[in-house]
């Protein structure tokens, strides 16, 4: 990254529209006044350039202001030099809160195929599947498996393609009806078959009215928090839940060789989705970024933890923020996507906040420029032009929704959003997403994001995996679709855009579910029956 | 949603929301209230709306507490006469046991 470049430049430059300097200035003096000594010594300087002590703060006493323009300098220098370093531990970190609900909900499923028989019985399939395995001739499986996937696909395209053109046109309470059918049918529906599989298969007696007590608020409680508000930890509680519920039913109801074709089909389908330039998703997620709107969080899952991680991500976010900012006012560089309002919005708010949050935070001193320069930034970049954004935006779009999904995974410093969109399918998948609050999301829109279909169809694999009933495959496609997602996430940090979260780790899972299954079990179990041990 | 982000006014309106939907059958609802804005109630410094939102989940978690209670009471009744009401409680059984071989 040129960062110095940019870095530089941002702050000082006497070309860039005043008022955003100024903004620029206020808010770091701000900071600076609050902390006071507190600042770590100050990184490298080199890079920046004089002015700066210039433009600082007027008002500000000798001391503050030396101790402001460390801490000024301090985050600068950092980020231009630190930029890549940062990209990557940023990545990290996010690769981290993404294991853990990709894990839940690969677990969730798991434990279910181990220990309900009725997920891995066959006998009722989708309408969308009207070949069912039945045949024996390979040739005759083969060409109905592809004709299943065909058709599975063709559905998923066609709704991607109408909930795109509903967007277009602005068609939102069509959509939003659509997306609350979706999740009411699968909070009750389909977790009413769950909870009546579980005891089942338990054996365990329950009555009616208990039963309709949990179900009714479960439910409801499901479409507060998916819709409108609720605990972060609970709406991502609820979306891996009913992550889980659709990959059991596609397991349950697609045939047998037709679950793997539709995977296979998906990591090509994600890819021309979320990377081309016409590419439904993405026009999608360009789309909304032009309007400055979030796609349907509901459909989202986004890993930012409660406003912990949030603030520690601000600063990276900031320090990106910063840098781009000088593009911005070259009006050229992409980094205007970071603009979006809801970013800003999130800033501004965290900025509200900020006094309360930095007596708790005070370590994070960074954090506090960081939140500040980014408000200013934020304002800046409302002042520019949309079109700028727009030419930009394309990037995020990856997360589509759409089924198969995209991983959203975006850094949020882009201030893309990915969104995936919802999956098309009349399947269930649809429900998952919902609506959350625009609030929500924009807490949200700094963490990564990744799609529910991205969930969904990790949960298909590794239970379709499992359904075989051999821990070594089930554990080499878990392994396998983590290294995929943090291969994902890798190239997440270095294209910074949204990209497609199951084409790495689908073919993965697929590649280790068959290698495991027809060579190293096989060869496992010879060793164990002949007692050799490796 | 990220409570820290609200604003005060609209943190009572949100609890008071949670609060009043806990009346239809939902005391899952209350409890997440209850949990959900317990640090706004009791352990931030004062603020103006304070005292109401401590009411309502003061008031969520008594009505939670009673539901939970009043659930477990049915389930143990329940599950100690299921056998013993014969015909009614195999119309409310929802998943009635398979026997053991």
């Amino acid at each position: 990254m040129s960062s110095h470049a940019r870095g530089t430049p941002v702050i000082h430059s006497p070309e860039g529209s005043p008022t955003e300097r100024t903004s620029l200035m206020s808010n770091y003096n701000i900071e600076e006044a609050t902390r006071g000594g507190e600042e770590p010594p100050p990184r490298t300087q080199a890079i920046r350039n004089v002015p700066e002590t210039a433009v600082v703060q007027p008002s500000e006493n000798a001391a503050n202001q030396g101790s402001g323009q460390r801490a000024r300098q301090a985050p600068r220098s950092q980020r231009s030099s630190d930029e890549e370093e940062e990209s990557l531990l940023y990545g990290a970190k996010h690769v981290i809160m993404l294991f853990v609900p990709v894990t839940l909900c690969m677990m969730v499923v798991v434990a279910t195929i181990r220990s309900v028989t009725y997920y891995t019985d066959k006998g009722v399939y989708l309408i969308y599947t009207p070949f069912h395995d039945k045949t024996d001739d390979t040739g005759t499986k083969l060409w109905q498996t592809l004709a299943n996937a065909m058709i599975m696909l063709g559905g998923i395209v066609v709704m991607t393609i109408a909930l795109l053109l509903l967007y277009k046109y602005k068609c939102y309470k069509f959509i939003n009806g659509w997306l609350v059918v979706s999740s009411v049918m699968l909070l009750f529906f389909f977790s009413y078959i769950y909870i009546e599989q579980i005891l089942r298969a338990y054996n365990a007696a329950m009555d009616y009215i208990t039963v309709a007590i949990i179900m009714w608020n479960f439910g409801v409680g499901g479409m507060f928090c998916i819709h409108w508000k609720g605990p972060l930890l609970l709406q991502q509680a609820y979306l891996i839940m009913i992550s889980a519920l659709v990959a059991l039913m596609f397991i349950k109801f697609l045939p047998d060789w037709t679950t793997w074709a539709v995977l296979a089909v998906m990591v090509v389908w994600d890819l021309v989705a979320v990377l081309c330039p016409k590419g439904p998703l993405r026009m999608l997620v360009e789309t909304a970024q032009s309007r400055n709107e979030p796609i349907f969080p509901a459909l989202i899952y986004s890993s930012t933890m409660v406003w912990l991680i949030t603030m520690a991500d601000d600063p990276e976010n900031a320090r990106k923020q910063e840098s781009h900012v000088p593009n911005s006012s070259t009006g050229a560089t992409p980094n205007l996507e970071d603009s979006e309002d809801e970013d800003d919005g999130g800033f501004k708010e965290h900025i509200a906040n900020g006094m309360n949050r930095n007596s708790q935070f005070s370590n994070s001193m960074d954090t506090q420029i960081a939140r500040r320069a980014v408000e200013a930034l934020g304002e800046m970049s409302t002042v520019e032009d949309p079109e700028v954004q727009r030419q930009y935006s394309p990037s995020l779009d990856a997360g589509s929704s759409t089924d198969p999904d995209p991983i959203v995974a975006k850094p949020k410093k882009k201030g893309k959003k990915r969104k995936p969109v919802p999956p098309p399918n009349t399947t269930p998948t649809s429900d998952t997403r919902d609506n959350s609050t625009e609030n929500t999301e924009s807490d949200e829109e700094r963490g990564v994001k990744l799609g529910l279909g991205d969930f969904i169809f990790y949960g298909v694999l590794v239970g379709k995996a499992s359904s075989n009933g051999d821990w070594n495959t089930t554990l080499a496609c878990f392994v396998a679709i983590l290294i995929g997602l943090c291969c994902t996430l890798l190239l997440l940090a270095i294209f910074r855009k949204a990209l497609p979260a199951l084409p790495i780790s689908l073919t993965f899972g697929l590649v280790f579910n068959f290698a495991t299954a027809e060579l190293v079990k096989p060869f496992m179990d010879k060793l164990a029956s002949e007692q050799v041990y490796i | 949603m990220d409570l820290q982000k609200l604003k005060n006014e609209d943190k009572l309106i949100l609890c008071r929301k949670y609060y009043l939907a806990g009346f239809f059958l939902l005391p899952f609802l209350w409890l997440v209230n209850a949990i959900w804005f317990f640090k706004e109630a009791f352990r931030k410094p004062h603020y103006a709306e304070q005292s109401e939102i401590r009411t309502y989940v003061t008031r969520s978690i008594i009505g939670s507490a009673i539901w939970l209670a009043a659930i477990i009471t049915w389930v143990i009744i329940f599950q100690l006469n299921r056998v013993s009401w014969g015909a009614t409680g195999d119309l409310l059984t929802f998943v009635i046991p398979l026997g053991e071989a």
